[in-house]
């Protein structure tokens, strides 16, 4: 199957039919072939009939060409024409509307001989005037009928050598007439007939044939039939190159097949009729493991080789599209119970266990979606199974550098190809698409999510094997796949301070393994991914300050847009969980930094893989959907949204307030938080303001209290039973973090009234603003202090009253709208020097100008992009 | 003592060699902070791996006082001495040749290695082999290991002229000058050999950056090794604010290896007064480090210029003096660093307040009402402070008026005229040798 995917999509599309004849299969496939069997004779003589007429005029034909007889000729081919009119619509019913083989053979050879006998001006010339007059109109005739069939010709002409079917077709019809074969020997037959159409466009026959496929399977016949099949479409791929090789194959598949007849005849001999076969399967499940106990020759000596060759037949047909999956399962399961019983020794269950883990995987012919959980369960089953197996031995080595001919099943040290990792690296995957399929509110998933407790210790387990016999890289993704099953995870443990002793935290885990990765990865992917985890999990936990530098130093910020989209996204992620982490531990301004990037687009819902957006001005395609969907995260990994706007909201608030507060007449204020500051012009532009109902309204509100300077209502519009309940009882710490708000807002308000009201005051008595504020007196004061050193306030203190005296220096509007001016034209004179400096390079300015951004900054102040671009704005608006 | 919490010298004993510990511990002998017998089993522990027996000798004695000296270090007393006399005879010519200053001066004079091996091998009077040059290195070391530090600086120094920077000994050779000079107090030689060792590594110098790792280990050594040039060196304190804070990569290994350093840069930036404008970097370094990293000094910083918190930037001050005690490096500074911390409270005081009582500057100074006033006297009187003290209030009163919107505006477009002239002259100055080349000028635009 997996070839198959490769090829391209389109056998995504059919091959959801495939599954049907398995859930169709059972019981009334015995009467359904039966039934089968009459009216195809019923159809067979109205078609033979048809296609006789039509093969006599080809007979014809052909003859008229041998003695060039080009009237003849035209009158046979009207004739052919008129036939092949009157048997259309048997062909339609019988072949889809694919003219058969040997008509268009006939075409093509018609064609043929008639361009050459065109290309021949000498004979031309010599010809009989009549002769020529049917010569040119046959061929114009000719040219305008095989437009009717030209994809049938092209098809045609890419293999001509495939034998020919008309023979055989003459051969059922004569046998047809001679009405006297037996049932089985006419089955076979009549099943042909309609194969040569179905050879050449793949796509149209598949739903049709893959019905009455599925109902005859049962016959044991038949599937050689089915092999040469399989074999012709192999040869279809590649053309000529390997056909002798196919059919030597071909052969020794008859072969057996033929000894397993045979065998079905000498064990089922009591059992007269097909009937009979269906009691003997066990578990039921399918219509093609009827032929599940003849494995091997009832007295023949079942050994590893044995075993081994009996597993290579049934893999060999893996991937075939006309193989059953399910009937493969059953076989290996037979084989592995047969092994087991023959005491085959380990290793050989350790390969017919991989061999069975890759056909559950086959076994699902969707690459997106998800397998069936009980398929899933087995998988896992069977993974832990060699798991085991390979614990359990100490000298058993399972690899995938081994070839075949490497491969040690019976003496120690074992080695069996095949690869573990990548076994688990798959089931995980599937485990994500299970639960992105159910829905998240059911039970259904809760149930779903229990199973990563499996999946987690399994994957605990499969690092054993690889930290035993894995190289560095091998440990590298085993390891991976354990960080990514733990780094969301919260552990409440690890906030504890009386951790008992010798308990391991996630976070020494993590630890652990990531600082493997580190060291020993040498693809940067997986290292990245190691790091964006071990931040997210770091910030998971409050460890602001280690994931704060794990960032900056590995200047991921920087590099991230390059990489693959799931890293994005875990990018976005870890982003979110710092902004996170950060406004937890009251640093506002890296919280806002951390957030702006992904708020600002507003669709942080699809950065953070959390769900797809409706998008307005160009409709996805169906692939970049599939795409999309694949990418979503599963449920319980999710980052509350709410929660991350209203932190963003909150931190916005308060850096945006006081700065706009502070820089009222100023004309290069720009905007900080751009999504906030559409959301308070939006209320402010309101005639009427209702209390506040969303989280986004409170915060909103709680802004323009804050304008105000008034903190009490500002407060309460932060913290309140309702935001309680929607924001800040989600976070861990809850009451750490409301007091923090309460500080916060506090002193933001406190700088705000500042801000605004300085110039109603000639001097303000800190005593009473601490009042006012309820801050601590020390507070105040070195609040006050640090807005007159930054030159905020222009005021000094008074020491032996305690009163900030406010400079009388606060400009009147006309000045300050000259100190604007005055900005601005020594701005000018700036840019003006600065071009003329770089005048010699001049058409290099925009390169070398953020060049220069970029220099500036310090790496460890870089926090984001976000903070670049606006500097580059910034830039761009002096010039 | 309480401030031993605050104490350093194992955090940089780590990043020392044996020889350069000795004199940390020399220091916390002498101030008896830790117990005696520890410092000396100390340094047994530390002179257990050099040459040094007689010095083993010694400080046994001091240790167990009755005890005899164990034969087996007697006998390699000997063996030390026969192998320094063989190592000694494979250079004999090359000491020979240090001996004579003619040839030195010559030696000297020239600048690459090449030319001078060439110079030394052909000329047959010196009897000078290209072996030799590892052999010297090997006495060099050997008689560093015995306590020698003079010699030893001085073979390395030879080691230096005739070695090529590609050679893989050159590295182990700037370190061990370096340890040398500052063995033996040299400074000026030290900051010479401190110049060169971090040219090589910041040039990448073979062996020294192999990866990032390494590069950053060698610088972390760098910085601690450093330390005893930078505080004993005159030019010292401007460096170490250079080397330090606006060197990124050096910044970088301070952060990520040792935010201790952190406390040695701060005093230096406190004490050094012209260069106030490190201040704001340095606050911002040791904010970010907070967390790993604070001790009194840094929370002075702190406390002064983030919280503006006088009164606990007083109490830290307190501290900063016991530590500043008990610190090898720190302790001849502290004069100056308690002067110009009190300066640095005052300076910010004063940016702040209009009018502050005598009473609370001197409290916050740590000083007597008197003294404090007299301090201030003097700082008004050389021009420092812009103030008048109201001594029947007990108050000084700040004289600076902050600028009226007209003077701000005033001063903005003050320049601006004349810019903008200069600016069209240089244009116009421009324009006009564009002219004489026109297929350049029309090419241009």
């Amino acid at each position: 199957m997996s070839r198959f995917f490769a090829t391209g999509t389109d056998s995504e599309s059919e091959s959801s039919s495939e599954d049907e004849p398995v859930v169709r299969a059972p019981a009334p496939v015995y009467t359904f072939s039966d039934d089968e069997e009459e009216t195809k004779r019923v159809v067979r003589s109205m078609k033979e009939k048809r296609y006789e007429e039509l093969e006599g005029i080809i007979h014809y034909l052909r003859n008229h060409r041998k003695i060039k007889d080009f009237s003849s000729a035209l009158a046979s081919f009207e004739e052919l024409q008129k036939a092949y009119t009157r048997a259309a619509p048997v062909v339609a019913k019988e072949e889809n509307g694919v003219a058969p083989r040997f008509f268009v053979r006939a075409l093509v050879e018609l064609e043929d001989w008639v361009s050459s006998a065109w290309a021949d001006r000498d004979s031309r010339k010599t010809l009989s005037k009549g002769s020529s007059k049917a010569l040119t109109s046959l061929r114009q005739k000719l040219r305008k009928y095989t437009k009717d069939f030209e994809a049938e010709v092209a098809k045609f002409r890419e293999d001509p050598d495939l034998p020919d079917d008309d023979e055989e077709h003459k051969d059922s019809s004569s046998s047809d007439e001679s009405d006297d074969e037996e049932k089985v020997k006419e089955k076979p037959r009549a099943r042909r007939s309609p194969e040569p159409p179905r050879r050449p466009p793949p796509q149209d026959d598949e739903s049709s044939d893959s019905m009455d496929w599925g109902s005859s399977s049962s016959d044991s016949s038949e599937s050689s039939d089915d092999e040469t099949r399989g074999a012709t479409t192999i040869r279809e791929r590649f053309l000529k190159r390997n056909t002798e090789r196919e059919d030597d194959e071909e052969k020794d598949r008859r072969k057996t097949k033929i000894r397993r007849d045979r065998t079905v005849k000498v064990s089922k001999k009591d059992q007269a009729d097909d009937g009979g076969e269906w009691e003997t399967v066990k578990g039921g499940k399918g219509a093609a493991i009827s032929d599940k106990p003849k494995m091997f020759a009832k007295d023949s000596d079942i050994d590893a080789a044995l075993v081994v060759k009996k597993l290579g037949e049934i893999s060999a047909a893996r991937g075939r599209k006309r193989t059953d999956r399910r009937a493969q399962l059953e076989l290996l399961h037979e084989l592995r119970t047969v092994a087991a019983q023959h005491n085959l020794g380990d290793a050989l269950q350790l390969k017919l266990r991989a061999a069975t883990v890759a056909a559950l995987f086959d076994y699902n012919p969707k690459v997106s979606d998800a397998m069936k959980p009980e398929y899933w369960s087995r998988l896992v089953e069977n993974v832990d199974q060699m798991v085991t197996l390979l614990l359990g031995h100490e000298d058993m080595v399972l690899s995938e550098n081994f070839t075949e001919e490497q491969e040690q099943l019976v003496t120690p040290p074992f080695q069996v190809r095949g690869c573990l990792l990548t076994a688990l690296e798959r089931l995980d995957d599937e485990f994500t698409k299970l639960l992105k399929e159910c829905d998240p509110h059911s039970n259904e998933y809760v149930e779903r999510l229990k199973d990563e407790v499996r999946v987690s210790a399994l994957i605990d387990r499969v690092c054993q094997v690889v930290e035993r016999d894995g190289t560095p890289q091998e440990i590298c993704r085993a390891y991976l796949r354990k960080i990514d099953h733990l780094y969301y995870k919260f552990d409440p443990r690890a906030v504890r301070k009386d951790l008992p002793p010798g308990e391991e935290t996630t976070i020494k885990k993590m630890e652990r393994f990531c600082k493997y990765i580190y060291a020993h990865d040498e693809t940067d992917r997986l290292r990245t991914r190691a790091i964006l985890s071990h931040i997210y999990h770091h910030a998971l936990h409050d460890n602001w300050f280690q994931a704060r530098d794990l960032l900056l130093m590995s200047h991921l910020q920087e590099t991230v847009q390059h990489s693959d989209p799931s890293t994005q996204i875990l990018y976005n992620r870890t982003m979110a969980n710092l902004g996170l982490c950060a406004f937890r531990r009251g640093n506002v301004k890296e919280a806002h930094g951390c957030l702006a990037e992904l708020m600002m687009t507003g669709k942080p819902k699809e950065l953070l893989a959390q769900g797809l957006l409706p998008q307005r001005q160009h409709e996805r395609s169906k692939e970049q959907e599939k795409i999309e969907k694949q990418r979503q995260m599963p449920f319980h990994m999710h980052i509350n949204l709410e929660l991350l706007e209203c932190v963003y909201l909150v931190s916005a608030m308060l850096i945006e307030i006081p700065y706009m507060a502070a820089h009222e007449f100023d004309a290069r204020r720009r905007m900080i938080s751009k999504t906030f500051y559409q959301n308070l012009r939006a209320s402010e532009r309101q005639a009427l303001v209702g209390p506040p109902e969303s989280m986004r309204e409170h915060a909103v509100a709680a802004a323009r209290a804050m304008r105000r300077g008034d903190w009490r209502a500002c407060l309460n519009f932060i913290v309140n039973e309702k935001m309680n309940a929607k924001v800040w009882d989600l976070m861990v710490g809850a009451d750490n973090v409301r007091a923090m708000l309460g500080r916060l807002i506090r002193e933001e308000s406190l700088r705000t009234y500042l801000f605004t009201y300085a110039h109603v005051y000639a001097s303000l008595s800190l005593r009473s603003l601490a009042d006012m504020f309820e801050m601590p007196r020390q507070r105040v004061h070195s609040l006050v202090s640090k807005m007159i050193i930054n030159e905020e306030l222009l005021a000094s203190l008074d020491d032996p009253s305690e009163c900030a005296i406010l400079h009388r220096s606060e400009p009147t509007r006309m000045q300050a709208l000259a100190l604007q001016l005055a900005d601005k034209v020594g701005n000018l004179v700036d840019s003006n020097e600065r071009i003329f400096e770089k005048q010699g390079s001049f058409f290099q300015r925009g390169g070398q100008q953020r060049g220069e951004g970029r220099q500036r900054e310090r790496p460890r102040e870089g926090w984001n992009r976000r903070t670049r671009n606006r500097r580059r704005d910034d830039e761009r608006g002096d010039d | 003592m309480s401030y031993s919490k605050f104490d350093l010298t194992f955090k940089i004993g780590q990043y020392l060699d044996r020889h350069l510990v000795f004199p940390l511990l020399e220091f916390l002998a002498a101030k008896e902070t830790y117990d005696q017998s520890e410092l000396l089993q100390a340094k047994l522990e530390i002179l257990s791996k050099t040459n040094m027996i007689d010095y083993v000798i010694d400080i046994r004695k001091m240790l167990y006082l009755d005890e005899d000296t164990p034969e087996d270090i007697k006998s390699r007393r000997g063996i030390v001495l026969s192998q320094l006399q063989e190592l000694q005879d494979a250079v004999e010519p090359v000491l020979r040749l240090m001996q004579r200053d003619d040839v030195m001066k010559t030696v000297e004079t020239m600048r690459d290695p090449k030319t001078l091996i060439n110079h030394l091998t052909t000329n047959k009077e010196f009897e000078f082999k290209v072996e030799m040059i590892d052999s010297m290195y090997r006495l060099a070391k050997y008689r560093y290991e015995c306590g020698n530090y003079v010699e030893s600086a001085s073979y390395l120094y030879f080691c230096q002229l005739v070695m090529s920077p590609t050679d893989k000994n050159y590295l182990p050779v700037l370190w061990g000058k370096l340890a040398s000079e500052i063995l033996v107090q040299n400074w000026d030689g030290a900051l010479e050999d401190l110049t060169k060792l971090r040219e090589f590594i910041d040039n990448g110098g073979a062996g020294a950056t192999a990866s990032n790792m390494q590069a950053l280990q060698q610088r972390t050594w760098l910085v601690h090794w450093s330390l005893f040039v930078f505080f004993n060196h005159v030019k010292g304190r401007d460096l170490i604010i250079e080397m330090f804070l606006y060197k990124p990569l050096y910044l970088n290994a301070i952060q990520t290896m040792c935010p201790h350093i952190l406390r040695y840069l701060a005093t230096a930036v406190i004490i050094n007064r012209s260069r106030r404008n490190a201040l704001k970097d340095l606050v911002k370094v040791i904010q970010q480090e907070a967390y790993t990293y604070r001790d009194p000094i840094t929370e002075f910083i702190e406390h002064l210029y983030v919280n503006f918190d006088f009164e606990a930037a007083r109490r830290k001050l307190n501290q900063c003096q016991a530590v500043l005690l008990t610190d090898f490096f720190l302790i001849a500074c502290l004069e100056e660093f308690v002067e110009n911390a009190r300066l640095m409270i005052f300076e910010t005081f004063c940016r702040i307040h209009q009018v502050i009582s005598i009473g609370m500057l001197a409290e916050n100074l740590n000083m007597q009402p008197d003294e404090a006033e007299c301090w201030i006297v003097n700082l008004i009187r050389n021009a420092r402070l812009d103030a008048k003290i109201d001594s029947k209030l007990g108050h000084v009163v700040m004289g600076a008026q902050p600028l009226s919107p007209y003077q701000q505006l005033v001063e903005r477009i003050d320049s601006l005229a004349v810019r903008s002239e200069a600016l069209t002259s240089l244009v116009e100055r421009k324009q006009k040798t564009r002219n004489q080349d026109i297929r350049w000028g029309t090419q241009e635009f």
